[in-house]
């Protein structure tokens, strides 16, 4: 019969109906988790750090501060700034020279073929190695009687031969940030030689056609293009290294002193060898502030990116 | 010809320079390796030439170290957590993939900010909570606080590549009148498998070397294996032959998993930023 009725016209709308609920009863269950793992103990933190709130007396929390422990960390104490000072310089550092170090790495690994694939490869070992472990190779490498590392330097510049590298502050944080940078060079080396791969063809011949050497055409096509990502792989790696607790904790433990504290590191200390979960979590929240910009910044990009 | 010289002369630099950073990248892991099969004494040493014993890994197994209790720990959390975190993620990724929600931005860069959330700041509240309801040295408490910082990654993972499967077929069976729950459960779940198994081993990599939480959390009967690391110190300092011994039981089993599902390691380390 001429007469009859697609299927769909029946049943779509009846389906569309269910899907109006299910696809909220689909995405429930992940809310529910994200909420109580993440955002639930975010606010608890934001309410305990207005309040005493001592893990070692009686009464969890203790009182009503107001903004008290805010003020201990800013203007009392100057093992928080300490480790604010740390944790800047251990983030400038680390981003600068991982990502310009993994660009130049990457540029290098780009143009493909079985020996530069294989390197590719390798490079995924050192991203799956837990960072706590890092922390431990690298105290390992620069051991002063039998480190590989330190016999290195050792050779290279003679007087660093007999130094004690992690009982001396500044060399001591140079460990720290050599050891982030072998962890995180070989992640953003892939992501930018993916980042790379999608440069069009077209845009670099036509600028060698035109007679750019090699470093107009990295200056004027490869980088502007390369851009976003770069723009990515900066504000990811800020994040991770304001967060840097694993490695530093086993490398050093902040020492010696408080050389080497990095701000969750200090967080950590207070809260749990001094049991002060008040006062850490007001430092906590005072580190979750330019978090917030930076997860802004990233949020853009990311979805500048999935709407394309 | 000269041009063609320099750039011979360029290509070799290049390979140095490759196999120089390449050499940078691996010789701590090859040292761990070989460490792992020296003796006490020849650690001490810079030896390249030695006799390897096996005898580093029976000791960490053995009393008073116990690695065998710390690799099922690091197993058990590190698999229940994915096989909590994967289902419920694809659910989550279907429904963001597929449907207009209200909110979905907002929820979906929620999901996104909290993994940005550094983890001393998720785990105070967690402590004190799971003192008060005895969750503290147990496994359970791990893969609770464990699920934070897996979710993101999975929920953004599994949702690329559920975005990367055509809707043609998924229009085409319900049009036939499949409903929405057999078309997920016969289509979708049968070609999104390769993307969920990807997604989960990237979670169980993540999982499995998760440090702060465990740190914190545990301390007799829940420690992981990279807390375990923190055993080998002895009254003379560190006891290298048996860390690298423990070492390469925490990091070989990673480098596997890595190696299977290196395609997709830098997508899904960046959200979907990258492609």
């Amino acid at each position: 019969m001429g007469t009859t009725v697609p299927a769909h016209f029946f049943h779509l709308p009846i389906l569309k109906v269910r899907d109006h609920v299910l696809k909220y009863l689909l995405v429930l269950p992940a809310v529910v988790v994200v909420f109580a793992t993440a955002i639930w103990p975010l606010i608890r933190s934001l309410v305990l750090s207005f309040y005493q709130g001592r893990l070692t007396r009686p009464g969890f929390p203790q009182g009503f501060l107001g903004w008290d422990n805010y003020h201990w960390a800013l203007f009392e104490e100057p093992a928080f700034w300490n480790s604010v000072l740390v944790t800047t310089v251990y983030s400038v550092l680390t981003v600068g020279l991982t990502v310009i170090i993994a660009l130049g790495f990457a540029l290098l690994l780009a143009p493909g073929g079985r020996f530069r694939m294989s390197v590719q490869t390798l490079l995924i070992l050192p991203f799956a190695m837990s960072p706590a472990l890092i922390g431990v190779s690298f105290r390992f490498m620069f051991n002063p009687e039998f480190g590989l590392f330190d016999a290195f330097f050792g050779f290279l510049i003679p007087p660093l031969a007999d130094i004690s590298w992690l009982a001396d502050p500044q060399l001591a944080f140079a460990v720290c940030v050599m050891a982030d940078v072998w962890g995180w060079i070989p992640f953003l080396t892939l992501v930018l030689i993916g980042g790379l791969g999608a440069i069009p063809r077209d845009s670099l011949e036509a600028a060698q056609v035109d007679g750019a050497n090699g470093w107009q055409v990295f200056k004027d096509v490869t980088l502007p293009q390369l851009g976003p990502v770069l723009a990515v792989v900066i504000i990811l790696k800020s994040i991770f290294s304001i967060k840097t607790f694993d490695q530093v904790y086993m490398l050093t433990n902040g020492g010696p002193g408080t050389a080497t504290q990095t701000l969750s590191h200090y967080i950590y200390f207070n809260g749990m060898k001094y049991g002060q979960i008040g006062y850490s979590a007001s430092a906590a929240w005072l580190m979750v502030i330019p978090m917030i910009f930076l997860t802004y910044a990233y949020a853009k990009l990311v979805f500048r990116k999935n709407k394309q | 010809m000269s041009g063609l010289k320099l750039w011979k002369f360029w290509q070799h630099v290049q390979l140095i320079v490759i196999l120089i950073g390449a050499a940078i990248m691996i010789i701590p892991i090859i040292w761990i390796f070989m460490a792992a099969f020296k003796t006490h004494v020849d650690v001490y040493q810079l030896k390249i030439w030695f006799r390897p014993t096996l005898e580093n890994f029976a000791v960490v197994f053995d009393p008073p170290y116990y690695l065998w209790d710390k690799l099922i720990n690091s197993t058990i959390v590190a698999t229940v957590t994915v096989l909590i975190a994967i289902p419920v993620a694809t659910c989550a990724s279907y429904s963001f993939s597929r449907f207009r929600l209200r909110g979905e931005t907002v929820m979906l860069v929620m999901i996104l900010a909290t993994q940005f959330v550094p983890a001393v700041v998720i785990i105070l509240p967690f402590f004190v909570m799971f003192r008060d309801i005895s969750l503290l040295d147990t496994r359970t408490g791990l893969v609770l606080v464990n699920l934070a910082i897996v979710m993101p990654f999975a929920i953004w993972m599994i949702k690329g590549f559920i975005d990367g499967i055509p809707l043609d077929t998924e229009e085409a069976a319900l049009v036939d009148g499949s409903s929405r729950i057999q078309v997920i459960k016969n289509i979708v779940l049968p070609m999104a498998a390769p993307g969920l198994i990807t997604s989960g081993i990237f979670c169980f990599i993540i999982a499995w070397n998760e440090f702060l939480f465990a740190l914190i959390l545990t301390n007799k009967h829940s420690v992981t294996l990279p807390i375990g690391l923190a055993l080998f110190k002895a009254e003379e300092g560190d006891l290298w032959n048996l860390l690298s011994a423990a070492g390469i039981i925490i990091m070989v089993p990673m480098f596997v998993l890595a190696l299977i599902i290196r395609k997709h390691f830098v997508q899904g380390m960046t959200m979907g930023a990258v492609r």
